[in-house]
């Protein structure tokens, strides 16, 4: 099963009324790989999700998790998959066991020697109603219900909410080991910070359109610079903003701050050539700031 | 504007129900003082002291004090006092236990303010109450020309708002100070029933009648204000209460730790938690409950199904059989100088003979609301309730059809109307052989039986509404509201010669014309109960089917 595209949409669309939710939505996410899905509150990302499951119909258009047809085939597909919803909620009567116990059921059975060593690493407490638990131990509640059964592929919607940073990071490491099982992660976030540091590749989401799908390292290389000069006298700053592949120049005297994309080379050559360079520090971008640059450029082909 | 303060917007949360309760009261007063205009009232003075006493009515009762005493000494301090209540148990301890207080405090205002507030809220509220009762007491003896002289009205209404203060403010206290609203609300509501019952029996007991002043309730209806007008004693009495209770409230709120967003404890919770009964406690409440998604479907609704079924075995079932021997006599030809309407509204029948008693105090009315609160609470919630709470879409993350998930649904449902079926059957049974009745135990069954059916019948119906709107509120209301109409249509209909024949269109036509306490089974009539609820149960599979779930409640 594990050779199948995990999720694919082809021209996935969703209305609700007159407000396009989903628009033409192509996306083709492989096994074994974690993707991150990225945009702000509002983007799409959650309609997308829930379209998928079958929670609600598309439009237009179609989307199959591991060959299978979303819609015609959404129980079989649920045999394979682990979901954790954005906005968790579940039975506040229930103790954490009780809970997973339930769903366990409906799946016909799991390994519990695989819940409790999840609830282990996660340091989760299933003897309390989860009523009675802050969000950050009920939403671990809601990781071990979908990791439980190791599913194929793990669909989770804003996942790491209200969890300590200690436990964000063990969670990074279960999806990674998930991955490296040949088994698929779909994350969306809108922490920049939790994606990049564990997906393969990002797509960003925005007014209900995909703006761009890129591997993480790939955005990197692309992506844009901090860099910070230091001369031994006073420069102009003309002179910075003519290059090509820069912006955002400000001079204060001998110091100059730029965002730079391209090869640093030529920068560094037309620099050397006018000026004495004291001291360069350059500062690798992060998604933020790439995201910042897809956002306000709206358009940018993939 | 409305949500300018905690006081307006508690106010505006609030005002429906006070609305649509003296509304209701109202009407209920109108109707009960047309009837009593035009019926022999000598069947009151035969009735036992008893029962007299308890609905408020004088020994030498006119029209105009039989519906004041019956209609608002009773029904309507019940119901203006349970509203008050009820806004008193929600006031701080409601907003605990849906964990708005922190963000309610996190405002300048003092824990004592927003009690004020609140408590303000709901003596203006209920002071609205009353006033429009007070209209309406004028309203509708001229309407229908019923000569109230003599009576003190506006005293009655009074000693109605005070009371219904007292209770309010019993509620604000206990809930102000262990903050369920649960225990505020029940722990009162018991009080003031207890309080109604012991206030209108001790009197009749000799050498212990003032045992009777023990009892809240005594110093509403004891002095008879509608006839003597208001005392000044007993209201005293009453305010003091308030008062303490107020005080009682305002320590109690400022001194105690607030609770977050709670869940309550059951009785199962603090079993297991007790490690001598957690080994059964667990069997009782942990895997086997949430074995599958029936068994947790049922296992939410014990307690409901507990009251209902308890209900109506001992009060609508085992107690009747005995008291209709007591009463026989006075009841014997009662009901045919009642008018033939309001007959058929209790579901008919004639109140001499056994079969004829249980049918206007069991089976006509009560008996169907009983199963139908059972089946149209899980059916309501089934499918709505689970949106909802949005619990829905971690449901459906499992490989289970949606159909399934109705089905168990319907499954529970059934099992617990049934369950409301056995016990009244059990109940009726019981108190026919404790009273030496006769009545036929398979007439019984078969009578069981159809009001099973046509309270399921219902709850599919509110399964229906709720799979195509994704709403309890939609699903509950709107099954009430078209229970209640086919009810009155089934009831009043027969009286038309041209309509008589639409009568078959309510399913409630299908439960009691063929008479089944007398005739037995009727299983043509049971049949269409039964593809009723089939065709409702299929529609709301393929509504749910086909639909959106929803997101949010």
């Amino acid at each position: 099963m594990t050779d199948q595209i995990a999720i694919q949409t082809e021209g996935l669309t969703k209305h609700y009324g007159d407000v396009e939710a989903l628009v033409d939505l192509d996306l083709e996410i492989r096994p074994g790989e974690i993707f991150g899905f990225l945009g702000p509150n509002g983007a799409g990302k959650t309609t997308m999700i829930r379209t998928i499951l079958d929670e609600i119909r598309p439009t237009k258009g179609r989307a199959s998790i591991l060959g299978l047809d979303s819609h015609e085939r959404s129980v079989k597909i649920r045999e394979h998959i682990g979901y954790v919803p954005g906005d968790l909620a579940m039975y506040p009567n229930l103790t954490g066991r009780d809970t997973l116990t339930y769903f366990s059921n409906l799946r016909g059975g799991v390994d519990w020697s695989y819940v409790d060593q999840l609830a282990d690493r996660l340091d989760a407490d299933l003897t309390k109603k989860v009523g009675d638990l802050s969000s950050g131990n009920r939403q671990k509640i809601g990781l071990i219900q979908a990791f439980m059964n190791r599913p194929e592929v793990l669909i989770m919607d804003e996942p790491s909410s209200g969890l300590d940073p200690l436990v964000q990071r063990e969670f990074q490491t279960m999806m990674r080991q998930v991955a490296a099982d040949g088994r698929t992660v779909f994350l969306s976030s809108h922490t920049l910070s939790e994606v990049q540091r564990v997906a393969d590749r990002v797509g960003i989401i925005r007014l209900g359109k995909l703006v761009a799908v890129e591997g993480v390292s790939n955005l990197r290389s692309k992506g844009i610079r901090k860099v910070e000069l230091f001369f031994d006298a006073s420069v102009d700053g003309a002179v910075f903003e003519s290059l090509p592949g820069v912006r955002d120049v400000a001079v204060a005297n001998q110091h100059v701050t730029l965002s730079f994309s391209g090869h640093m080379e030529t920068l560094l050559r037309v620099v050397t050539e006018r000026y004495t360079l004291v001291d360069i520090s350059t500062q690798e971008a992060d998604l933020e700031e790439i995201f910042l640059t897809y956002y306000r450029d709206g358009d940018v082909a993939t | 504007m409305t949500l300018a303060n905690v006081f307006t917007k508690t106010t505006r949360d609030r005002w429906k129900g006070m609305a649509i309760g003296s509304v209701t009261l109202a009407v209920l007063f109108l109707f009960g003082m047309s009837v009593y205009r035009d019926i022999d009232l000598s069947v009151y003075t035969d009735l036992p002291d008893v029962f007299r006493s308890m609905v408020n009515i004088p020994k030498d009762a006119d029209v105009a004090s039989l519906a004041y005493g019956a209609i608002y000494g009773s029904y309507g301090t019940m119901t203006l006092a349970g509203l008050a209540l009820a806004m008193g148990a929600a006031s701080i301890a409601g907003e605990e236990r849906k964990g708005t207080i922190g963000l309610l405090l996190g405002n300048p205002k003092s824990r004592s303010t927003v009690l004020v507030s609140k408590t303000a809220s709901m003596v203006f509220l209920t002071g609205l109450g009353a006033l429009f009762l007070l209209g309406a007491g004028f309203v509708v003896p001229a309407m229908l020309d019923v000569s109230i002289t003599g009576m003190h009205v506006g005293a009655l209404i009074f000693h109605m708002f005070v009371i219904s203060l007292f209770f309010g403010f019993l509620a604000v206290a206990i809930g102000a100070w262990t903050g369920s609203p649960g225990a505020a609300s029940g722990a009162t509501a018991g009080i003031m029933f207890i309080s109604f019952i012991g206030a209108g029996l001790f009197p009749l007991v000799e050498g212990y009648e003032n045992v009777a002043k023990a009892f809240p309730w005594y110093y509403f209806s004891g002095s008879q204000p509608v006839s003597n007008g208001v005392n000044w004693g007993h209201i005293g009495v009453l305010s003091a209460g308030v008062v303490l209770f107020a005080v009682v409230a305002l320590i109690g709120i400022n001194r105690r730790d607030l609770r977050g967003e709670t869940v309550g404890a059951t009785l199962v919770d603090r079993l297991r938690g007790n490690p001598i009964t957690q080994k059964l406690a667990n069997r009782l409440a942990g895997s086997a409950r949430v074995s599958r998604i029936w068994v947790k479907t049922a296992s939410e609704h014990q307690g409901l199904l507990l009251v209902t079924a308890s209900v109506m075995f001992l009060f609508m079932g085992v107690m009747l059989g005995p008291m209709f021997t007591l009463i026989d006599d006075a009841l014997a030809g009662m009901t045919d100088q009642f008018p033939e309407a309001l007959v058929a509204l209790f579901g008919g029948g004639d109140m001499g003979t056994p079969e004829g008693w249980y049918q206007i105090e069991t089976f006509g009315m009560m008996a169907p609301i009983a199963v139908m609160v059972v089946t149209v609470a899980i059916g309501a919630g089934a499918l709505a309730g689970e949106e909802e709470r949005r619990t829905m879409g971690l449901l459906l993350a499992n490989p289970i059809r949606r159909s399934t998930i109705v089905l168990h649904k319907v499954l529970a449902m059934t099992l617990y109307g049934v369950a409301v079926g056995v016990a009244t059957f059990a109940g009726v049974a019981i108190g026919s052989l404790l009273g030496g009745l006769g009545m036929d135990m398979g007439n019984i069954a078969a009578t069981s039986l159809l009001v099973t059916l046509v309270g399921v019948a219902f709850g599919a119906l509110s399964l229906a509404l709720g799979a195509a709107a994704g709403r309890v509120k939609v699903a509950i209301y709107g099954t009430v509201g078209i229970a209640l109409i086919l009810y009155v249509l089934n009831a009043f209909l027969p009286f038309n010669d041209t309509f008589a024949g639409y009568a078959k269109w309510s399913p409630f036509y299908y439960y009691l014309t063929s008479d089944p306490l007398v005739n037995g089974m009727n299983w043509g009539h049971g049949a269409i109960l039964t593809g009723l609820t089939v065709g409702l149960v299929v529609s709301a599979v393929a509504l749910f089917e086909r639909r959106d779930l929803r997101q949010t409640g």
